[in-house]
This record gives structure tokens, C-alpha cells and sequence, in this order.
């Protein structure tokens, strides 16, 4: 099948959004699937073989983040001219609701259109009081998924329609059996050593990296040995200054690592703790750390305990709680039977987001789509079950 | 020269007005046809869950199930969504094996009749949206269609152990 896929965010930066359309087009492609994805990206970027670029990208605020988005009448000539010549079977949009290509090919498609929804927006003045430009856009989607619970409970509460919950995928492949950093994750013993992760931009409130701090810094001193292991984007000093000068060594920054390195940095720890106290709704570094085999603490958020199987799969504490954060951590780094145990059931759940079963999921909404737009029904073969 | 302006404004504002009701009228009437659409193609998945269950009914499980799944094929239009549920309802009493053939069919129709009820019942949300606009109802827009009908049935979604049962 032809399939069109549109990412609203420039994958000349890293986000949940971008790989998430990323891996899905490389799991259709696995499954033997034309596809093309449209994408703001400079021209001269290195971008897979199946992506086509669509300009450059502005800077935008939105839901709290800022995204790099692209607009306007050049952006709209290009999705046109995509569509056209794409001649898709099924036209696949994230994020339709923000200004973005994914809302312009929604507007100049005529086929079946299938849209994810990503974020949980809780802001619903916004929605409410955009209802009805909203409509005409809404209304020329056929079929909708939303990546999570929440996602989907907005769905119904404040855009009036239904969709298909279908969870982020995780490309277990790439994460299990990869080699960590070299001299990591190192020692751990009842009292002394151990390395924590933490992934994202600590700059950020909602990741909640000043309660992990806070952990940090009590334990550290009670704890020889144990180190902290940053990654994302940010200045190294002003990660350094929150640290109090006699930590510093303890902490490293990898800063900004490519998306394979990702799978290296998540195996270099003992525990990968996720602090955030709000906005994920679907908590995608969780799936990522289970498939790399880390132990997982996680602030007890609705995403993060239906990923992490209410708590079999990884350890939830209080969110915002920096002091039952600190008493889990070293729990679990003084425990390596039941760090094991967590281990072991993530690896059950997580087999459940491998992409390639979530990409049947999405073909069977796929099929969904066109058969409601043609009426006509798609024979079995080509979606077979798993 | 006052008046020109007049003539012009009229009919720039004419202009205008014609063109919205051309697009609303475009707009009613793809939203329902898409809605038929959308019917046939459930309709058609209905179909191809009640003929998996019936076959699997001969096989295995007997009276009760091959009732309710000949029941549903035949039920005339009235009656046919509680012949629907009923049928659900059957298939959740017995212990379906997903690694038998028969079973995985009617498994996977159950799960593509979901996904088409979604669908349809999304669009038909839709087209009901567009016919009940004031204007729309005034200028008895898109009346050559019935009004879109939801299909009012339970989830048919089969609870099957292996797969995803954590993401539910």
C-alpha cells in the first residue's frame, strides 16, 4: 500500500513526535509498505531516504514546549504538490490540530486520512474556543488514533468524537543487547555505588529534574560511589551549577546524543529515573528504558503506571517527591533480585510495543479508513493478524 | 458617484454569501456520502464476523453460538443491533485459542468490526453535526439523504489473553 505520512516538527530536532514517525515508516516499510513521510527540514539536512522535506521550519511555542514548525503558503504549495504526486492509498497525519504542514495536508487531502494524536492538551479553552475552524478540519478526518489514555480521553471530552488507542511503539531491536559506554554502568553494592540516568532537558519543569537533583545530592552523600548520568540538551554549566561543588565529578554530561547512542547511555545505568511531574501522555523514555533492560523508577503519573503495568514493570514514587524518590532509589540499587524481578516483567510488557505490532495495529486503521471513504471492503491478506 | 459603491459592495457581499452556501451544500453532502460510506463498509464487517463466528460454531461451540451468528446474519434492520450485541455476547462466553485458525478469524474480524464501528460512528457524528446547523436546516440542505443513523452497538473487541492485555 502507498501510505503518506506527515510530521508537523522538524527532524532537525529530536522529539517524541519525530521518532515516532520515523520508526513507524521504517516498521511499514519492514512490513513491505511504500511509504513517504513529509517533514519540515532544511534542504541540505541528512534525512532518511524516505523522507521529503518541506522547507524550513519557524520556532513556535506550543502546549508548554516550543516546536519547529512550518506554515504558510510555500509550505502549503509543497504538501500540495506531495499529495499529487504521492498518488497515497491513505494519507497519515500527527498533530493535525496544530498550525502545521499536518493540518495543510489534511485541508488539501482527498482520500482517506488517518490522524494521531500525541499530547494530552489540557487546555481546552483553546479547543473551545476554536471549535468550529477546529470542525473543518476534524471532519475531513476519517479515522483518528490517539498514543495513549489521555490522549484519547481528550479525544472524547473536548473535540467530540471517538479514536483507536494505539500505544507508541518502541523498536526493541535496537535497544536490547547493545553495548553500554565504556566504563559504565559500573560497580553496585549494598551501600556504595551505583549510576542513575536521566534523559531529557533538565531545563524544563515538567521533566522534574530538580526533584531528581534532590535525591541525588542527599544520597550522594550517604552513598560513595554513586554517580548521575545526564543527557539532552542544555549547558553543561548550568547543568554543573545546580550541583554543589563537591558532587560535581559525581555527575557526567553526555549533552545532546543521537538517537542510536540513546539505546548506549539507557544501558550504562543501574536505574533510569523519569521525575516528571506532568504534561507526558504517553511516557515513550519508559518503553525505550524496559527495552534496553533498565530497571525503571518513574513518578507515579496515569502514563507512566499503565506503561510500567501499574507498578510490575518498574517502580513508581509520590510525583514531585524528592524524598521518597531518594528512599526508592537506594532501595532498589541495595536489591539486584528485585531490580531482576522489575527487569524481567519488562520485558513481557514491552513486547507489546515493539513496532512491528504496532504497525499491524495502524494498517488495520489504515484499512478501517479506506474502506470507509470507498466502502468497499479490503481483503484480509495484505493486514494479515499477527 | 455613491452609488456605484453600493452596486459594488452589494455584489462583492452577494458574491460572498453564494459562495458560502456553495461550500456549506459541498460540505453537507460529503459529509453524508461519506457517512453511507462509511455504513456499507460496516455493515460488510458485520457480515464477515457473523459468517467467521458461524463457522467456528459448526466446528466447536455448538448450538447457541451458530444461533446467535445466523440470527445476526439474517436480523432485519430493527432489530439488528441488539442481534449484534447479542452475538458479542456469545462470542465473550467461549474460551477462544488464538492459535487455532477459526478462532484467530473471528478474533480478527471482531477487531477490524471495532475499529469500522469507531470509524462510523465518528463520521456519522459528523454528517449529523453538518444537517443540524440552522442554515443548513433552513435551506433544507442535503435533504436528498436520509438523516445519518448511528448503529448503536457494545464494543465488539474480543479480550484475547496474549495480546496487548497490558495496554488495556
Amino acid at each position: 500500500m502507498r501510505i503518506g505520512i506527515v510530521c508537523p516538527y522538524s527532524f532537525d530536532v529530536p522529539g517524541g513526535v519525530q521518532n515516532h514517525v520515523m520508526d513507524l515508516a521504517e516498521a511499514l516499510i519492514g512490513l513491505g509498505h511504500e511509504v513517504s513521510v513529509l517533514a519540515p527540514a532544511d534542504e541540505d539536512s541528512p534525512l532518511p531516504p524516505y523522507v521529503v522535506p518541506a522547507g524550513r521550519s519557524v520556532p513556535l511555542p506550543y502546549n508548554g514546549s516550543v516546536a519547529r514548525i512550518a506554515f504558510g503558503p510555500v509550505s502549503t504549495a509543497r504538501v500540495r504538490r506531495w499529495i499529487t504526486r504521492g498518488d497515497f492509498d491513505v494519507l497519515h497525519v500527527h498533530e493535525p490540530l496544530a498550525l502545521s504542514l499536518s493540518m495543510l495536508a489534511v485541508l488539501s487531502a482527498r482520500g482517506p486520512v488517518v490522524a494521531t494524536f500525541h499530547t494530552a492538551m489540557t487546555r481546552s479553552r483553546v479547543l473551545a474556543a476554536a471549535q468550529g475552524v477546529l470542525q473543518i478540519v476534524l471532519e475531513r478526518i476519517t479515522a483518528r488514533i490517539a498514543v495513549s489514555a489521555l490522549a484519547r480521553k481528550v479525544q472524547v471530552e473536548h473535540l467530540d468524537g471517538g479514536a483507536v488507542e494505539i500505544p507508541n511503539g518502541v523498536a526493541v531491536a535496537k535497544f536490547a543487547g547493545v553495548e553500554p559506554l565504556p566504563g559504565w554502568p559500573g560497580e553496585v553494592g549494598t551501600g556504595s555505588g551505583g549510576t542513575l540516568g536521566f534523559l531529557g532537558r533538565f531545563t524544563e519543569p515538567r521533566k522534574g529534574f530538580p526533584i531528581l537533583r534532590d535525591a541525588f545530592v542527599e544520597l550522594a552523600r550517604q552513598r560513595p560511589g554513586l554517580r548521575l548520568l545526564v543527557a539532552g540538551p542544555g549547558d553543561p554549566d548550568d547543568l554543573f551549577d545546580r550541583f554543589p561543588a563537591d558532587l560535581r565529578d559525581r555527575v557526567t554530561f553526555l549533552g545532546l546524543v543521537p538517537e542510536q547512542e540513546k539505546a548506549r547511555m539507557l544501558r550504562s545505568v543501574h536505574l533510569y529515573v523519569a521525575p516528571n511531574t506532568g504534561g507526558e501522555s504517553f511516557g515513550m523514555i519508559l518503553t525505550e528504558a524496559l527495552a534496553a533492560g533498565t530497571t525503571v523508577v518513574a513518578s507515579d503519573l496515569d502514563a507512566f503506571r499503565r506503561v510500567l503495568d501499574g507498578g510490575r514493570a518498574g517502580r513508581l514514587f509520590p510525583t514531585g517527591d524528592a524524598v521518597a524518590l531518594r528512599q526508592t532509589i537506594a532501595e532498589l540499587l541495595d536489591d539486584p533480585d528485585q531490580r531482576a524481578e522489575l527487569t524481567a516483567c519488562g520485558n513481557q510488557v514491552v513486547a507489546n510495543f515493539d513496532w512491528p505490532v504496532v504497525a499491524r495495529r495502524v494498517l488495520e486503521v489504515y484499512a478501517a479508513a479506506i474502506e470507509a471513504t470507498d466502502g468497499r471492503v479490503i481483503d484480509q491478506e495484505w493486514v494479515g493478524p499477527d | 458617484m455613491p452609488s456605484m459603491w453600493w452596486v459594488v459592495g452589494a455584489t462583492v457581499l452577494v458574491a460572498l454569501v453564494a459562495a458560502y452556501l456553495i461550500w456549506t451544500a459541498g460540505r453537507v453532502e460529503r459529509l453524508q456520502a461519506r457517512a453511507q460510506l462509511a455504513a456499507r463498509a460496516l455493515d460488510a464487517h458485520l457480515l464477515r464476523r457473523a459468517a467467521a463466528a458461524a463457522v467456528l460454531a459448526e466446528r466447536r461451540y455448538g448450538v447457541e453460538l451458530y444461533a446467535a451468528a445466523r440470527i445476526a446474519l439474517d436480523a432485519r434492520p430493527e432489530e439488528r443491533e441488539a442481534a449484534e450485541n447479542d452475538l458479542t455476547r456469545q462470542l465473550r462466553t467461549v474460551e477462544l485459542d488464538p492459535t487455532d485458525p477459526d478462532c484467530e478469524a473471528v478474533i480478527a474480524a471482531s477487531r477490524r468490526l471495532a475499529l469500522a464501528r469507531q470509524v462510523h460512528t465518528d463520521l456519522v457524528r459528523d454528517a449529523r453535526t453538518a444537517r443540524g446547523r440552522p442554515l443548513v436546516r433552513l435551506l433544507r440542505m442535503g435533504r436528498r439523504h436520509t438523516w445519518p443513523r448511528y448503529f448503536d452497538i457494545d464494543d465488539p473487541t474480543l479480550s484475547v489473553p496474549t495480546v496487548d492485555a497490558t495496554t488495556r
